[in-house]
C-alpha cells in the first residue's frame, strides 16, 4: 500500500472503474457481435473478412487490456489501433449487401466505440474519444449513403444506435474518471483534516509546556529579581548562591526542551558548563545507557544534583549511570549542605566528609 | 590497603612522548614520603625505554598515546614478555579501559585521576594485586560485552559507589560494610575480569596472589585455566 492514502483510494476506484470498462466490451463483442456474426454468416458478401475483423477487434481490446492493466499508460501509437478499429468498421461495413447496413449483421460501429474508451482512458480529457466516436459515425454516415440507404427511417435508427451507444460509452468513460478523481478529493481533504487535528493537539501541547516552564521560570528568577531591584545587596554571598542555582535552573530549562539524543546529560552537560565558566572544575562522566525517561521525571533525578553543582565552589563530579532499569545521577563537590525536598519515586541520599558533599538521585525508588 | 614493608623501592620506568609529563611523574613518584618508588628510566618510545635499565623495571608506566597514535596493540606483547604494565591516559572511555585490560595491562589510571593514584598504584601492581580506580569501575558497570563476567548485586552496588567517588570510606558508610569488605568486592571484580580476554603472564599472577590472598578461591579459578591452555577456547 502507498502511504498517500488519496493515492491509494484514487487508485483502487481507477482499478475497478478499469475493470468494468473490459468487463462490458468484452460481454458486448462475444454477446452481441459474435451472435450477430454467426447468425448473418451467409448473408455478408465475405464472411471471412468479418471473421478476421471480429478478431481484429479481440486483438486490439488485448493491447488495450495490457496497457490498461499492466503498462498504466497510454499504448504507443494510439492512433493507429484507433484507425484499425475504424478499419473492422468499414470492412464489416462493406461485407454487409446494401439491405444490411444498419442491419443487425452490422453490428461493428455500436460496438468499435468502446474500444475507443479504452484506447483514450489515460487521456486526460474526453476530447480524443469525442473524435473518435464522431469519425465512426462519419464511417457509417458515408456507408449509408454510399449504400443509397439516406431514407428517413434509415436516418432516424442510425441517430438512434448512435446516440444510444455514444451516450453509453462516452458517459461511463466520463462519469468514472469523475467518480476517480472525487474520491482521490476526499481522500486528501481528509488526510489534510487529520494533519490539521495532529498540528492543532501539538500546538496545544506546546501551548501547556511553554506554560509550565513559565512556572518554573518565575520560581527560579522571578524572586530574586523583585530582591534585587528592592535594591538587596550583589555582593550578599547567600544572593549570589541563590542566583547561581538559580541560574543553573534556567539554564536546565532552556536545555531540557534541547531535541538532543540524551536529554538527561545534555541537560547536566549545560549546567557543568555554567559551574566552569564561576570557576568551578567539573568533571561529567556519563556510563552505561540512560533510558529515555518523562520530562519530569528527568526533572526531579536531576533537581538535587543539580543544587549540588550550582553550590559547588571550587570542584565537583558529576557521574550518571544507566543500566538495569535505573538511573543514578550523583555529584561530589566542596558545596554546603542544602535542604533536600523529597520528590514521589526518586530516592535522594546525601554524604559528607569534610568539606566534601556527596548527593546521589536515584530512579526509580526502590 | 594492607602494605607489606618493601625490601627495596619499587622501579619504574615510563614511556610518555612529552617531557613534561615525564618529569611530573618523576616528582610524584620522588614526593611519596615512604618513599616506596623509584623512576630508572624515562623515554619517548616504548624501544627507547626498553634498551635501557627499563628493561628490567618492576612495573612499565606507558602513555597510552604515543606521538599521536594509540599504542593498544603493543599492550599485549609487553605483557607477553612478563611486564607489569600499568597505563595512563585521557583517553578515559570504557571501551578504551576494556581493551587496555584485555591485553594484559596491570591497571588503568585515567590522567584526570593521576596524582591521587599514582604512587599507590604503582606499588599495588608491583606485587601484583588488582587496583581498580573509579574511572576503571566506570568502565565495568558500563560493560556490555557478551563475555563480561558476572557480577553480584554488591560488587555491582559497591563500583558504582566508588565510581561516584568519594573515598572507600564514604562508600563502606554507604554500604554499612566495613572499608575493607568494600575494597574486597571492588578487587573481585578486577579478578574476574582477568578470567577473561586473551591470557598474559601478569593476569596469572594477579590470580595467583587473589588466591594466596583468600580473595577468590582456587577452583574459581578453573575456568581461566583451561582458556590459557587452549587458547582456541578463550572467550
Amino acid at each position: 500500500m502507498t502511504g498517500d492514502p488519496a493515492a491509494y483510494v484514487a487508485g483502487r476506484y481507477e482499478r475497478g472503474s478499469v475493470v468494468a470498462a473490459l468487463v462490458i466490451a468484452a460481454c458486448w463483442h462475444v454477446g452481441y457481435d459474435l451472435t450477430a456474426l454467426v447468425v448473418n454468416w451467409s448473408v455478408y458478401r465475405w464472411p471471412a473478412a468479418v471473421a478476421g475483423s471480429w478478431l481484429a477487434y479481440v486483438v486490439i481490446g488485448v493491447v488495450a487490456a495490457h496497457a490498461l492493466l499492466r503498462t498504466r499508460r497510454t499504448p504507443g501509437a494510439v492512433w493507429g489501433f484507433a484507425g484499425a478499429a475504424l478499419g473492422i468498421d468499414v470492412i464489416v461495413l462493406a461485407a454487409c449487401p446494401a439491405g444490411e447496413v444498419l442491419g443487425p449483421g452490422d453490428w461493428s460501429w455500436g460496438s468499435i466505440g468502446w474500444l475507443g474508451v479504452l484506447l483514450f482512458w489515460w487521456r486526460r480529457g474526453p476530447h480524443e474519444l469525442i473524435v473518435f466516436l464522431v469519425l465512426n459515425g462519419v464511417v457509417m454516415l458515408t456507408g449509408m449513403a454510399l449504400n443509397g440507404v439516406l431514407d428517413r427511417i434509415s436516418l432516424a435508427r442510425f441517430l438512434m444506435v448512435l446516440v444510444g451507444s455514444v451516450t453509453l460509452q462516452l458517459g461511463y468513460s466520463v462519469a468514472t474518471h469523475a467518480l476517480t478523481s472525487a474520491a482521490q478529493r476526499a481522500a486528501q481533504l481528509s488526510a489534510a483534516r487529520a494533519e490539521a487535528d495532529a498540528a492543532r493537539q501539538a500546538a496545544e501541547q506546546v501551548h501547556a509546556d511553554r506554560l509550565g516552564r513559565y512556572a518554573q521560570v518565575r520560581k527560579a528568577a522571578a524572586e530574586l529579581l523583585a530582591a534585587l531591584a528592592d535594591g538587596a545587596d550583589p555582593a550578599d554571598p547567600v544572593l549570589r548562591r541563590e542566583c547561581a542555582t538559580g541560574a543553573a535552573w534556567l539554564r536546565r530549562l532552556i536545555a531540557e526542551t534541547d531535541d538532543v539524543p540524551d536529554p538527561l546529560v545534555h541537560a547536566l552537560r549545560a549546567c557543568a558548563y555554567d559551574a566552569e565558566r564561576r570557576g568551578v572544575v567539573v568533571s561529567l562522566l556519563p556510563r552505561g545507557t540512560v533510558p529515555e525517561l518523562p520530562l519530569d521525571t528527568r526533572r526531579a533525578l536531576t533537581e538535587a544534583p543539580l543544587e549540588a553543582l550550582s553550590r559547588a565552589r571550587s570542584e565537583a563530579r558529576v557521574t550518571v549511570f544507566g543500566g538495569a532499569g535505573e538511573v543514578v545521577v550523583s555529584v561530589v563537590a566542596d558545596a554546603d549542605d542544602f535542604p533536600i525536598r523529597r520528590i514521589e519515586g526518586i530516592r535522594v541520599t546525601e554524604h559528607r566528609e569534610g568539606e566534601v558533599l556527596w548527593i546521589e538521585s536515584r530512579w526509580p525508588d526502590r | 590497603m594492607d602494605r607489606e614493608p618493601l625490601a627495596r623501592p619499587v622501579t619504574v620506568a615510563v614511556v610518555d612522548d612529552h617531557p613534561i609529563a615525564r618529569d611530573g611523574i618523576r616528582t610524584w613518584l620522588s614526593r611519596d614520603p615512604l618513599g616506596r618508588a623509584e623512576l630508572i628510566a624515562s623515554g619517548a618510545t616504548i624501544e627507547s625505554v626498553l634498551r635501557g635499565p627499563g628493561a628490567t623495571a618492576d612495573v612499565l608506566l606507558l602513555d597510552l598515546e604515543l606521538h599521536g597514535v594509540m599504542v593498544i596493540d603493543r599492550i599485549a606483547e609487553l605483557c607477553a614478555e612478563g611486564r607489569r604494565v600499568v597505563v595512563y591516559s585521557g583517553h578515559e572511555d570504557p571501551e578504551t579501559i576494556l581493551a587496555v585490560l584485555d591485553a594484559g595491562a596491570s591497571t588503568f589510571i585515567a590522567k584526570s585521576e593521576n596524582e591521587q593514584h599514582c604512587v599507590d598504584t604503582i606499588v599495588t601492581v608491583a606485587t601484583d594485586r588488582p587496583y581498580v580506580p573509579p574511572m576503571m569501575a566506570g568502565a565495568f558497570l558500563s560493560d556490555a560485552r557478551p563475555q563480561r563476567p558476572r557480577l553480584s548485586e554488591r560488587e555491582r552496588e559497591a563500583l558504582l559507589l566508588w565510581f561516584q567517588s568519594m573515598s572507600k570510606a564514604s562508600v563502606a558508610r554507604r554500604m554499612g560494610l566495613t572499608e575493607a569488605t568494600v575494597r574486597q568486592y571492588i578487587d573481585r571484580v578486577r579478578v574476574k575480569y582477568a578470567k577473561i580476554g586473551r591470557p598474559a603472564p601478569s593476569k596469572a599472577a594477579l590470580l595467583a596472589r587473589a588466591i594466596e590472598d583468600g580473595l577468590i578461591q582456587a577452583h574459581e579459578i578453573q575456568e581461566y585455566r583451561s582458556f590459557a591452555a587452549d587458547p582456541e577456547s578463550a572467550p
